[in-house]
């Protein structure tokens, strides 16, 4: 039996698929071993997770959003790990809007595509100020955008604390609710809003052309594989640089804006103990997704229904509604984790295969 | 069928007899990739204290038969007889074990370590605790051994290419290599340099060692091996012994019917208008490591010519191509373009303006090899601002695969599953598409066996001729230069040493300048 190198690639989806089914199936044997926890309860659970579209939807909408926002800058081969200050950034630019203009009470309508656009806007100069020292010094962009979440986290921290800070919140430290009128309408049955579907096709068709049809997206394309070949060609890479990963944080800002107007309606402080963390699932979905456009909502929704699978296990067995919430995220992150270590471990196991030779 | 067709040629497929027995011996190896048959049964017998050439043009499968003994591939049929003993070659550490080291073009050194330490980083011998005195005693004891004049304590990004060359060979002997495997790791070597490794390889066989030297180049061969065996589409094509082998059976070998295509004549010299197109005014570049590479040159060529800079590798030529084309920074002196000072413009400027640029070391600067044909093509910004129009690109793409025969299962084939010359022939179909005016080239054909690079030499000048383009090209190629220049170059330590007509250069005085 030897172990040679794989010459043809396997299709693509086959990882992915592996790494989902063996990770599910090591977090029913950890869950078992450390907690007892029944694996008809916990598969039970799943199942539920992935059988409600409608419960899903919330996070579903958000995860694709973000898993096409850092798909645009893996493709240039820009490892945006700052998904999470440029939600953090739309989320202080959404609220701006919805709090402190008087936008809302003009035109509900138009309040509510300004906080999106200009939740974009913030997320895109957010991954703008990441984009500048990689591009010109040379900065490797993974730490300064993971630093640079934590940076956005305590730039809003301020501002709930200070400026922001609500006038009928009781002793809470947090923002008013935003009115009424700009919370996003809720598509029925769903958790979603009509916002987010809406923002959800366009961006996904927007970036599908973008990388197919526009020079950008091909310029993208290339970075990530031989920026040598822009230089020769007379194409700027810095400036490729910039793009790529401006409009991923542009991308990604939106999830703020949903944050806000379909889930929360106010920001609390500390913002870090209040996020979702879509900004670091996201890189999940990215991944799973092996960088095809198509298959990102699948892997969004796969991860969105096991975040719900395990919410919907604490529920299962009981337990009171503050455990439920630590516990909950807790075992979510022990699918998760299980499926992206799977995920890498195949990765690399996949460019082998072993060979049976026979000797005679 | 294989085996009646090799049957057909019994002198040339017999493998001479020895009294000595092979060290390695391959057997009907044959290798498979989807789609093609890299190797197929492939009978090699390699004895030691010879220098054995393996020849043929780009993907033959020299590169594939390299691996295959290197244990990176293995094969699907056959098998490799090392020793007298069958052996399974799984891995490089198995080859290593066996005596087997390669040496590839492109040195596997760590830049940023000394000499000492890279060579350290492979042998086992050496652990933790020997004092790095020891170490650098051997290294230096053994370089005077075979040879090779190194200093131990050197970091490696010092070293030119040869001497990184080096490093690895005085490596691979310290592994206890007794096969040396040399792919292509000459053929980029500046001429003069190359005696002094034929030098070394020839002492290294006379010691008893084994060198298997894979390239495309027959000069090569010719000069230093003992045993030649071409190989032509995955079969052995014959095998030769130096004393037999002509250039023109090697050819016919190597290259079939094709092998009466090629010609150093001199190509049809070009009436040039008297526009000047380039003009190079006392430019002053600055090289890689400081210091300036480029002292002082003025040149200039005209509407319709082709100009050639002959030149020892090394002697600014690089640095004077990516300073023309805005690559690298101009200290001082200026460059006109079609009358225009584009000194402090962009690559962008002269690429929307019709000049073409052909990059040595193509796969790594002139293609991305993971992208398909067609959108290397698309990438250049001539044709894609803004939005795309895939479907005249697309035309276009098939246009050049069928004028320039390139090879391809479709124009969405990723260019990395295309042979190294078909890749070059994606870069100079889009270049020469898009030199409307001037074309820039350094080393265009270097990466190309004899019959390519002549059809390549041809399409450029004909391009000259018909549309009345100019050209640049620098090559360490001197056939390459008389072939295809109007006019000669010669540059020599940054500066230009002397300006010939082609049709009336001396060979030999051009080639005095290049050394002197």
């Amino acid at each position: 039996m030897v172990i040679v190198r794989r010459v043809k690639p396997l299709p693509y989806w086959i990882i992915p698929i592996i790494a989902l089914l063996a990770g599910i199936a090591i977090s029913v044997i950890i869950l078992y071993v450390l907690m007892g926890a029944s694996p008809a309860a916990v598969l039970s659970a799943i199942v539920y997770g992935f059988t409600r579209p409608g419960v899903v939807a919330k996070t579903f909408v958000a995860l694709t959003i973000v898993g096409i926002a850092l798909l645009v800058s893996f493709k240039g081969s820009i490892w945006n790990i700052g998904g999470e200050g440029q939600i953090t950034f739309g989320l202080m630019a959404a609220t701006w809007v919805a709090l402190f203009t008087a936008l809302p009470y003009i035109n509900p309508g138009l309040a509510q595509v300004s906080m999106i656009l200009l939740a974009m806007v913030a997320g895109g100069i957010w991954a703008l100020l990441a984009a500048l020292p990689r591009a010109y010094l040379g900065l490797d962009e993974v730490p300064v955008t993971l630093i640079m979440n934590y940076i956005a986290y305590y730039i809003v921290d301020i501002l709930v604390r200070g400026p922001w800070l609500g006038k009928h919140v009781y002793n809470y430290i947090r923002t008013d609710t935003i009115p009424a009128q700009v919370m996003f309408p809720q598509v029925p049955g769903t958790t979603m809003t009509w916002d987010g579907l809406f923002l959800l096709i366009i961006l996904f068709v927007g970036v599908w052309y973008l990388l197919r049809n526009t020079s950008i997206g091909l310029r993208i394309r290339i970075l990530g594989n031989n920026p040598n070949l822009l230089r020769s060609s007379g194409i700027s890479v810095p400036l490729m640089i910039i793009v790529a990963l401006t409009i991923s944080g542009f991308i990604a800002g939106s999830v703020g804006a949903l944050y806000l107007g379909g889930d929360v309606y106010r920001i609390s402080y500390p913002v870090e103990a209040h996020t979702a963390n879509y900004g670091y699932t996201g890189i999940l979905v990215a991944w799973l997704s092996m960088l095809e456009l198509i298959a990102v909502p699948i892997a969004a929704y796969i991860v969105s229904a096991l975040y719900t699978a395990g919410i919907q296990y604490q529920i299962l067995v009981g337990g009171h509604l503050g455990q439920l919430l630590t516990a909950g995220s807790a075992i979510v992150d022990v699918f998760i984790g299980s499926i992206l270590l799977m995920y890498t471990i195949l990765i690399t196991i996949s460019e082998y295969k072993i060979k049976i030779i026979v000797k005679r | 069928m294989a085996a009646e067709a090799n049957n057909a040629k019994p002198t040339f497929l017999s493998p001479p007899q020895e009294g000595k027995k092979p060290i390695v011996s391959l057997r009907g190896i044959t290798k498979r990739f989807p789609g093609v048959i890299a190797l197929d049964h492939i009978d090699l017998d390699i004895y030691p204290g010879t220098v054995h050439a393996l020849l043929g043009e780009n993907g033959a499968g020299k590169s594939t038969l390299v691996k295959v003994l290197y244990g990176i591939y293995t094969p699907d049929e056959g098998e490799i007889i090392i020793n007298g003993r069958p052996t399974r070659l799984t891995s490089p550490a198995d080859a290593i074990n066996m005596g087997i080291v390669m040496v590839s073009q492109s040195p596997q050194i760590i830049d940023t370590l000394t000499v000492a330490e890279n060579i350290i980083l492979g042998l086992e011998k050496y652990n933790h605790f020997v004092p790095v005195t020891k170490v650098y005693k051997t290294i230096r004891e053994e370089s005077k051994r075979v040879g090779i004049k190194i200093d131990p304590g050197i970091e490696v990004w010092r070293l030119s290419y040869t001497q990184k060359q080096l490093v690895e060979i005085l490596r691979a002997i310290l592994l206890g290599a007794k096969v040396l495997l040399l792919d292509e790791a000459i053929t980029y070597l500046p001429i003069e340099e190359k005696q002094r490794f034929y030098k070394f390889i020839r002492r290294f066989a006379d010691e008893g060692g084994t060198v298997v030297l894979i390239t495309h180049k027959i000069y090569e061969a010719m000069d230093v091996a003992d045993k030649i065996t071409v190989l032509r589409r995955g079969k052995v094509a014959g095998h030769l012994d130096r004393k037999e082998a002509t250039i023109e059976k090697i050819r016919a070998l190597m290259f079939g019917e094709r092998s009466a295509e090629i010609t150093y004549e001199r190509l049809p010299t070009a009436q040039p208008e008297p526009k000047t197109i380039l003009e190079v005014k006392d430019l002053w570049v600055m090289g890689d490591f400081g210091g300036y590479a480029v002292q002082g040159v003025s040149l200039e060529v005209k509407k319709g010519e082709v100009l050639g800079i002959a030149g020892v590798a090394g002697n600014g030529q690089k640095e004077l191509i990516q300073a023309i084309m805005r690559l690298r920074p101009v200290m001082k002196g200026r460059i006109i373009y079609n009358g225009e000072d584009i000194t402090r413009k962009t690559t962008y400027y002269l690429r929307v303006n019709g000049v073409g640029y052909i990059p040595d070391l193509p796969a790594k600067y002139g293609v991305s090899i993971e992208n398909s044909i067609i959108e290397n093509i698309a990438v250049l910004p001539v044709y894609s601002r803004g939005i795309i129009n895939w479907d005249k690109i697309r035309e276009l793409t098939l246009k050049l695969i069928k004028e320039f025969e390139i090879k391809t299962p479709s124009p969405d084939t990723p260019v990395k599953f295309l042979s190294g010359g078909n890749i070059m022939k994606v870069l100079v179909a889009r270049e020469l598409t898009v030199a409307t005016n001037l074309l820039v080239a350094y080393n265009p054909t270097r990466a190309l066996d004899e019959a390519t690079a002549i059809k390549v030499r041809k399409i450029i000048k004909e391009k000259v001729l018909k549309n009345k383009v100019s050209a640049i090209i620098a090559s360490e190629d001197l056939d390459e230069i008389f072939q295809i220049s109007d006019r000669i170059a010669v540059m020599n330590s940054g500066k230009i040493v002397g300006v010939f007509p082609a049709d009336k250069a001396k060979r030999e005085e051009i080639e005095h300048l290049m050394v002197m």
